[in-house]
């Protein structure tokens, strides 16, 4: 498989000083699905966002489709990495959901024929046609997440990247989401504390603490190791306890 | 939850709601300036009745007008108040120490329907398009980027802002804080009012992080699919001949 992902050595430090990343090294691969795990703070956000660029750490490198994550390439890995954000009332900022889901490819510069295409495709993907005109205010969560899935799946983006994709979801919504996921064929990173889901959806698991890579492996070894989830404040998920 | 949306009756059908939103925005703009620029309040009184006329040719029901003009009354109520005891002039009434001059119950009553005209006017204005529409049109027309783009996340954040001040009121209620007139109530309210500030700060750079990862780069681009044709140019050469007309009644006296 191609390496699709590549950091190195990748350190950040927030404003006031803390390390939220120390020395990460992760490469991912075409078509992987990836969980990405830990508990609160353990800097899983920040990660995801130095993979398009819109935080970069002081040291270190990351290479997304063999380019490097900087200034002259930051277009074109932006059209290519998405990321879908845990609120979607900040994913959908536009007025209406066309809006939204346009937003991405009117940006990467496609003619009005072809942005039309593309928001029609992406709500077939999550199969909500028929949602162009309504206001994003007027959805109710489980929609907005679906929508916020659109937004970004409008770009045709090689790598996904979720952050926490199924909190605050009922039930349903949520067999939805997973159902939906588990049918794209991209390349997706999913971070969160949601384990059922990382461990259906993802064939490989990372886990992340204090900044550090802590573990990197096939899912079921790692998400069923016990002595290692609780140490870093996670929980084997039920369908591996039993 | 009530929820402020100007264009809740954008669904409805009225000559004015097939109206494109750009000429719409222009001919109704130059009828609320020469409204507002009015001397005389009896022509003033005229350009009420042209307010009122539009309104109820959009089809908005006059209850969810007055609902939103309320507060304008109330500011109206005060200035007539303010003006009528303040302005000097030839005495109309004396209400004990209070004398009421005529040339204060003139302008008072002169600003006051120059306000309710203008106010009414904004709701076949903006009440009959969907707001998204009426932000493109105001895009088209070439109004400031920056300005569309603050109307747009007032709109869009407003709900999501009222979403927010709620919860946060009610976990401080929850703890027993109950609204009083004393130093306490003023001092948690600061608080809370603080902590919202925060929050939405900090809800601007998350947004800011999803702009910019599906490629934004400053200027917000969207699709319309607006379209002239003559019976637009057919309302608008009413309503500005209406315009026009009152300026002429107001120049002549």
């Amino acid at each position: 498989m191609r390496k699709i992902i590549r950091v190195r050595n990748l350190e950040y430090v927030y404003p006031d000083g803390t390390k939220a990343l120390k020395g990460i090294d992760l490469d991912v691969f075409r078509g992987e699905s990836v969980g990405l795990i830990g508990p609160n703070g353990a800097g899983k956000s920040t990660l995801l966002l130095h993979l398009n660029g819109i935080i970069r750490g002081r040291q270190g490198s990351v290479e997304v489709l063999g380019m490097k994550v900087e200034e002259k390439n930051l277009i074109k890995i932006r059209q290519k990495v998405a990321i879908v954000f845990q609120e979607p009332d900040d994913q959908l900022f536009m007025p209406t959901v066309f809006d939204d889901v346009a937003f991405g490819p009117i940006n990467a510069g496609y003619s009005e024929e072809n942005v039309r295409e593309k928001v029609k495709e992406a709500l077939e993907g999550i199969r909500m046609e028929g949602y162009e005109k309504r206001c994003s205010h007027h959805l109710s969560f489980g929609e907005k997440k679906r929508i916020s899935l659109a937004t970004v799946l409008s770009m045709q983006p090689e790598i996904l990247i979720l952050d926490e994709p199924t909190s605050n979801l009922d039930p349903r919504a949520r067999r939805h989401l997973m159902e939906l996921l588990k049918n794209f064929s991209l390349t997706k990173i999913v971070a969160g504390h949601d384990l059922e889901l990382i461990l259906d959806i993802c064939q490989r698991v990372i886990l992340l603490d204090e900044g550090k890579i802590i573990a990197n492996g096939d899912a079921t070894k790692v998400l069923s190791n016990k002595s290692l989830m609780e140490s870093h404040g996670l929980e084997v998920p039920l369908s591996l306890a039993a | 939850m009530h929820l402020p949306e100007i264009d809740k009756f954008a669904h409805l059908k009225s000559p004015l709601h097939s109206w494109d939103p750009r000429v719409k925005i222009i001919s109704i703009s130059i009828l609320i300036l020469s409204i507002v620029l009015l001397k005389d309040p009896r022509v003033a009184f005229l350009g009420l009745a042209l307010a009122i006329i539009l309104v109820f040719l959009s089809k908005i029901p006059f209850s969810f007008v007055f609902v939103h003009l309320r507060w304008v009354l109330f500011f109206v109520l005060a200035l007539f108040v303010i003006l009528s005891l303040t302005v000097p002039g030839n005495l109309l009434m004396r209400l004990s120490f209070l004398s009421i001059s005529r040339e204060g119950v003139k302008l008072s009553l002169l600003i006051s329907l120059r306000a309710i005209s203008a106010v009414l006017l904004i709701f076949p204005m903006i009440g009959t398009t969907r707001f998204n529409l009426s932000l493109k049109a105001l895009q088209k027309i070439k109004i400031p980027d920056r300005l569309i783009e603050l109307l747009m996340f007032t709109y869009r954040y407003i709900f999501v802002f009222l979403d927010e001040e709620k919860r946060i009121f009610m976990a401080a209620n929850s703890r027993g804080w109950v609204r009083k007139t004393n130093l306490f109530t003023l001092k948690t309210m600061g608080n809370l009012v603080g902590m919202l500030l925060v929050r939405s700060f900090e809800r601007t750079e998350r947004i800011r992080d999803a702009m910019v990862s599906r490629g934004y780069s400053g200027r917000l681009k969207t699709l319309d699919n607006l379209t002239l044709c003559w019976n637009d140019f057919f309302k608008a050469a009413l309503v500005i001949a209406g315009a026009i007309m009152l300026s002429l009644s107001g120049w002549m006296g």
